[in-house]
């Protein structure tokens, strides 16, 4: 038998001693693995929240001024410059102008990527959105109510007839009275490909949209300006950040608890053997070598019991939290943490008595009962 | 023959020097020689075992056994290895290994490989008739097939010195007598110097000599003193 067969098997060779040693450690890892999760997903849930529909902030050309929109245009390349940006999730560009809608001498047309249209904060209510480069409108709600149109109407649009396919509900008043279509319709009214007049930006999940709209103020403040979400972004910021401290909290106690657990029950184990290690020492073994087969032993009990533990506490997480109102989420991250902790405790557990024991003459070893 | 035990003015205090363990112990054993070490409780006699075997260390004095200063080799686990093989009352062995697992335990400590280990340990269960029984864990064996795996144990890397402290202590006297036999027949055939702890005079008769340990010191180390009584056991 080799020395390292030897250290795999022997701790199950005392199966009562192996048993209890694994659910004590399973308890650890569960708690680790489920109240990691547990936390994980409540800080994706808030994110999801925070960042659903709408854009984290808008980017405009410098000298943009006040107009709802923006009249002032940049070119149209910004778009693809800024989805290239460290921590930039998407970019979607909207391309305001004023000109004949129906009846209407003046209207705001607004041009948006259909994929884009969420970001805009816009809900098709009745209907469809509209195909790309085709002859279709969407319309909000109040210029659909104050012009007695609905989903199937035409609509002429700078002389040309499109179709109606859908209306959206917004609590933007401005959007609320504008028409919709695609971008390449836009430019094509107002006879220019080349420019936009806004970019929509949502940032990467977990990125803080601050750090990202002042890196694109640093590398492109020349040009173009960010502007701020709805929701002030730094208090954004800061209830993440407090929900991830909060998150850490309760991931620090499932390690204290976890590893104390873990800790107990190694050195149980350990003390157990003490005239076991007596008879080592006698037969010759050296003090590296009774230590490297205790905390051999510790790493393969706390390893079996991280993926028994890690298993359960995914299951019972998964059945258990739901009812609670709760929507776990794992990573890659908890599976590591709770690994990495039952190791480190694992190794420490197995220490300490190992060292206890090892220095004890052998013939006190062999005394103990 | 020369001499594998060289002991001079050997002292060992407990509890800071208020109980004397050995009190002066000069002693020299020659190679291959059958020792018993006789004495009341607490004379002391377990005690010198544990320092022939380096399970413990005097205060002072000089201790050398199969060429190693005891005092000042800081390698006594590797004396212990390849020099000594100790037999104990209570057999010691590990309850959880199989019978041929035990025997293996030592030989971790040497350079022979997995099936060299395995077959040397089948080989030393058959010396001592347990071939049949390798499988098994300790528990299911009786008191004295115990006995004779601790011994196919201490002889497991060759040791030059077999220490047995009260090796038939708990086992009855038939079955005690099939153990010296074995002890005895080994020391004989593989040349191994046999050291055996006992308070019972018809063990230590067995032996080529017999020291008397009295309160810590040597009171009779009379070459072959008990000769004349010797108790055949063949």
């Amino acid at each position: 038998m080799s020395f390292l067969k030897f250290i795999i098997k022997n701790p199950f060779r005392r199966k009562n001693s192996a048993v209890l040693a694994i659910v004590g450690i399973c308890i650890g890892i569960i708690v680790i693995v489920a109240l990691g999760g547990i936390t994980t997903g409540l800080v994706s849930t808030f994110e999801d929240t925070i960042h659903a529909g709408g854009a984290d902030f808008s980017i405009s050309g410098k000298e943009t001024g006040t107009s709802a929109y923006g009249t002032n245009t940049i070119d149209a390349n910004w778009t693809d410059k800024i989805a290239n940006v460290s921590g930039v999730s998407e970019a979607y560009p909207i391309y305001v102008i004023l000109t004949s809608v129906g009846d209407d001498y003046m209207n705001t047309l607004i041009g948006i990527d259909p994929n884009g249209t969420t970001m805009a904060d816009i809900v098709v209510s009745d209907g469809r959105i509209f195909k790309n480069n085709s002859s279709e409108v969407i319309l909000g709600k109040i210029y659909a109510e104050d012009n007695n149109l609905s989903v199937g109407d035409k609509l002429k649009v700078d002389g040309e007839d499109f179709d109606v396919v859908g209306i959206i509900e917004t609590g933007d008043s401005n959007m609320a009275g504008a028409v919709f279509t695609s971008i390449e319709k836009v430019a094509e009214v107002n006879d220019d490909s080349d420019s936009i007049s806004n970019i929509y930006v949502k940032v990467d999940k977990g990125a803080d949209a601050q750090e990202v709209a002042d890196r694109i103020d640093s590398m492109y403040g020349d040009n173009i300006t960010t502007v701020s979400s709805v929701m002030e972004m730094g208090q954004m910021a800061d209830m993440l950040n407090m929900l991830k401290a909060s998150s850490w909290g309760i991931s620090l106690l499932a390690i204290v608890v976890g590893g104390l657990g873990i800790i107990n029950t190694m050195l149980m184990s350990v003390f157990e053997r003490t005239r076991e290690i007596g008879v080592l020492k006698a037969v010759g073994w050296s003090n590296r070598k009774i230590l490297t087969m205790i905390v051999g032993e510790s790493l393969v009990i706390t390893i079996v019991s991280a993926i028994i533990g890690s298993i359960i506490g995914v299951a019972l997480c998964t059945l258990l939290a739901p009812m609670m109102g709760l929507n776990p989420l794992f990573t890659i991250d908890t599976f590591v943490q709770a690994f990495g902790i039952a190791i480190i405790v694992g190794i420490i557990g197995g220490l300490y008595p190992a060292i206890k024991a090892i220095k004890l003459p052998p013939t006190e070893a062999l005394r103990y009962e | 023959m020369s001499n594998i035990v060289e002991i001079n003015n050997l002292v060992k205090s407990y509890e800071n020097g208020h109980i004397k363990a050995l009190n002066g112990i000069d002693l020299t054993i020659k190679e291959g020689e059958f020792v018993s070490i006789i004495g009341p409780s607490g004379s002391g006699k377990s005690t010198l075992l544990n320092m022939l075997g380096a399970l413990d260390l005097p205060d002072s004095g000089s201790i050398n056994v199969a060429g190693y200063d005891l005092l000042s080799n800081k390698k006594l686990n590797e004396f212990r290895a390849q020099k000594i093989g100790f037999v104990f009352q209570l057999h010691n062995l590990i309850p959880n290994l199989s019978v041929v697992e035990n025997i293996e335990i030592p030989m971790f400590t040497s350079k022979l490989s997995n099936d060299e280990m395995r077959k040397r340990a089948l080989d030393l269960l058959d010396i001592v008739g347990l071939k049949d029984k390798a499988s098994q864990k300790p528990s299911k064996l009786s008191g004295g097939e115990r006995q004779r795996v601790a011994i196919a144990r201490a002889l497991a890397n060759n040791p030059s010195i077999i220490l047995a402290d009260e090796p038939t202590g708990s086992l009855d006297s038939k079955t005690s007598t099939k153990i010296l036999k074995q002890l005895i027949d080994l020391h004989k055939t593989q040349n191994v110097t046999l050291i055996i702890v006992t308070h019972d005079m018809d063990v230590a008769k067995l032996a080529d000599r017999t020291i008397e340990v009295l309160d810590g010191k040597l009171v009779n180390a009379g070459e072959n003193s008990l000769l004349e009584n010797k108790i055949n056991v063949d």
